[in-house]
């Protein structure tokens, strides 16, 4: 039998593994690149905006527990999460019992506490003002051995307990892949308790990156006639082709119509002429073509900005506008007997404790069914008028005429609608001066407009209120209106000082308003709003 | 059993070599451009992912300073962004530094202006604005320089994004609307190699917009 030896020698096999073999490197190069850069772009990035939104999550919370402050019956920073070494003037801290997000992944921490009182305005030194301090912690998924890319400047070490970071993403998007690179740096934020904070484990033991990003907020108070000259919860129209919202501030002197319109050099109170705002709480917002010295915000209209806005215009911009309950006198208090046609605030009086109408505090209280053809004088010593208080509480309406004399202030809380000929209605009190109080020291008011506050209380809704002023001419009213409640129309050609808060406002004719920033503080804050974002991006 | 020795000693015939080598050569010709095509390909979705990555970070920088500053401002080429914003930590140099306090948060002051309460970190001016403008806030430009973008903060200049990736930009178009916005498109035109040349492909675009937080004006 013969046995044939094949032959063996041959290559195929070899250069095939050796094709194979070059294109895995090549495949496997790239594809360790292509993994960085979308574990960069897909998870890691992913994670430090989550972090961000974890942050404002916390903030949130926080903010929601500052603005129960104004919400009666409700306690702020005593839900779940919430603690304290001191609930009445806290810190307080919040964190958060369970993660959110899609994965659970996010997690937030806030911190709450009140500003130092220097450094707030010494008129704003009775409101809280809150600064709010969130952590948000987003975990990061993915590979990770595949670090960030620092293409740009590769410059050390990514992620050094130091602290020391690349040049490209590392340097904007600081993960923690073993260790808090911040509380290792930077401690609580200022330096202190600096030390090395490992990153949480899994069920495995091993370390899971994370990313933290920091917040701080300034929740202010909102001072429902600190906002500008017209806020409404509802709609707004006007003002008349040839009208004009601007501002002033009575305590620096009488208006002055040329301010607003500027000069080179520019007068020295005009920055007290732009803040005729207009806040319009609704997205029915009707301009006609009446000058606006002052920024205007709405509730979801369209507006933009044009040459009769001469501020900024924010259409997204919720408000609120709480309700004008209604008022009696307090104990100790009682009404002076009958409705008189003229007031005259008697001395020591015994319906007020004995006391002189010196003070809102000391005005003596008056009832009305109807208020009509009423006049109100205040205290002359040596027959000149002193800085007198009044109360009045209309269960009805209000009418003219009304004559308010010089020295008298006087706040009118009515129940029904106001029809008032503005030619009527007078104030007698001048923007700019002052007068002496009762006890012979000077006045600090120097409003025209804050020596009548009217305050109409709510209906209950649907029901509204109606105010309506009417002219012929051009006749001046200087007043307060608190009316959150009424629809608020204007008509013809009025000069209207002061500031309105209201249901809607309608002004049908070239009305001029001009807004007194003295009256800002009037009355107490009924929210908060946030002032001031920062980052810390350490 | 007796080994018969194979006898047959012939080779191939110069037809089958030339036919084998010829196949050969084919074969590896195949071979060789799959592996440079493939190359080449994995070479390009790499440097779109490069330019990517680029474009994003770009995004969360601009969205990060945009976020948190209280003014916002563009050139007129739309070319560069001035963001102002709030100087948070006390740093070497600022008036109110001293030995203990460097690396420290800062409190506010609240003050009332044209546009409501205005909260302040920093109590001093400075003029590091664009053209010298006095401000109280931290200067940060985006520009850009060469195939490069820069951020540039109080005088420290960072490359954000660069050319090391052959990233080519195309347009940084950036529009700030008046209710506090700021609008960014930016587009690279990612490289390829093409016979030995760059060629520019298709430009990918990342869209963007943040608000300017501090800039919300709410009632």
């Amino acid at each position: 039998m013969k046995t044939y030896v094949q032959n063996e020698d041959g290559s195929a096999i070899i250069c095939a593994m050796g094709t194979i073999l070059i294109l895995s490197i090549i495949g496997a190069n790239v594809l360790m690149n292509c993994t960085t850069r979308y574990n960069v772009t897909s998870k890691q990035v992913s994670a430090w905006r989550n972090a961000l939104a974890a942050a404002e999550a916390g903030a949130d919370i926080a903010y929601a527990e500052t603005r129960k402050t104004f919400t009666p019956g409700a306690t702020p920073f005593t839900g779940t999460g919430w603690s304290s070494p001191d609930s009445s003037v806290g810190p307080w801290t919040y964190t958060m019992p369970t993660p959110i997000g899609g994965s659970g992944n996010l997690l937030a921490t806030a911190t709450v506490d009140t500003l130092p009182v220097n450094n707030l305005l010494p008129v704003d030194r009775g409101y809280r003002y809150y600064r709010i301090r969130s952590i948000g912690t987003s975990r990061v998924s993915g590979l990770r051995r595949t670090g960030m890319d620092d293409t740009p400047a590769r410059v050390g070490a990514s992620f050094g307990l130091a602290g020391a970071r690349g040049g490209g993403d590392s340097l904007v998007r600081k993960i923690d892949f073993n260790f808090d690179h911040f509380i290792a740096t930077y401690g609580d934020g200022d330096g202190n308790n600096k030390r090395v904070v490992s990153v949480p484990t899994d069920a495995n033991g091993q370390p899971m990156a994370q990313v933290s990003r920091r917040i701080e907020l300034v929740a202010v108070p909102i001072l429902p006639t600190g906002r500008g000259a017209i806020t409404t919860s509802g709609s707004f129209y006007g003002p008349g082709s040839a009208g004009v919202i601007d501002s002033f501030n009575s305590n620096n002197g009488p208006y002055d119509p040329t301010v607003a319109q500027g000069g080179n050099p520019l007068p020295q109170f005009y920055s007290d002429s732009r803040d005729g705002n207009v806040i319009c709480g609704g997205s029915s917002f009707t301009s006609l073509t009446g000058e606006i010295y002052g920024n205007v915000t709405t509730n979801g209209a369209t507006l933009r900005t044009d040459r009769y806005i001469y501020g900024t215009v924010d259409n997204n911009v919720p408000v609120v506008v709480s309700p004008q309950p209604a008022v009696t006198p307090p104990p100790s208090r009682v009404y002076e007997a009958g409705s008189p046609a003229t007031i005259n605030p008697p001395l020591n009086n015994p319906n007020c404790g004995g006391n002189s109408p010196d003070s809102w505090a000391n005005a003596p209280w008056y009832l009305y069914s109807q208020l009509k053809d009423v006049t109100i004088n205040p205290v002359a010593v040596n027959s000149t008028p002193r800085e007198t208080y009044v109360n009045i509480v209309v269960n009805g309406d209000i009418k003219t005429n009304l004559t308010i004399n010089k020295g008298a202030n006087v706040r009118i809380y009515f129940t029904g609608n106001a029809d008032i000929k503005v030619s009527n209605f007078s104030n007698g009190n001048v923007d700019g001066s002052a007068l002496l109080n009762i006890d012979g020291t000077t006045s600090t008011n120097h409003s025209a407009s804050a020596h009548v506050q009217f305050y109409g209380v709510s209906p209950t809704a649907p029901a509204t209120q109606t105010i309506n002023l009417d002219a012929n001419g051009k006749p001046t009213i200087e007043a307060l209106w608190y009316v959150p409640g009424a629809d608020f129309i204007s008509k013809g050609n009025i000069m209207m000082y002061g500031v309105v808060v209201c249901k809607s406002f309608y002004e049908n004719g070239d009305c001029y308003f001009h807004y007194d920033k003295a009256l800002a503080n009037m009355l107490p804050p009924n929210d908060y709003r946030i002032a001031s974002y920062v980052e810390d991006i350490r | 059993m007796k080994l018969i020795k194979n006898q047959n000693q012939q080779g191939f015939t110069l037809v089958e070599l030339m036919v084998s080598v010829g196949l050969g050569m084919v074969i590896l010709g195949v071979i060789t451009t799959a592996s440079i095509a493939l190359n080449r390909s994995f070479a390009a979705v790499d440097r779109f992912f490069s330019t990517h990555v680029q474009q994003v970070r770009i995004i969360d920088y601009l969205n990060r300073d945009v976020k948190r500053s209280n003014i916002a401002e563009i050139s007129a080429d739309a070319q560069t962004i001035y963001c102002w914003v709030p100087k948070y930590v006390i740093q070497p140099g600022d008036s109110d530094a001293t030995a203990g306090n460097i690396n420290t948060r800062r409190t506010p002051t609240i003050t009332k202006t044209g546009y409501g309460y205005q909260v302040d970190y920093y109590p001093s001016t400075s003029a590091n604005g664009p053209g010298g403008t006095s401000t109280n806030n931290s200067a940060v430009v985006y520009s850009i320089s060469g195939k490069s973008i820069l951020r540039t903060e109080d005088g420290v200049v960072t490359t954000v994004a660069s050319s090391t990736d052959q990233l080519v930009d195309q347009v940084t178009d950036i529009n700030l609307a008046n209710s506090g916005y700021l609008s960014t498109v930016v587009s690279f035109l990612p490289v390829f190699t093409s016979s030995g040349a760059n060629v520019e492909r298709a430009g990918t675009t990342v869209y963007s917009t943040a608000y300017l937080r501090n800039m919300r004006r709410g009632n």
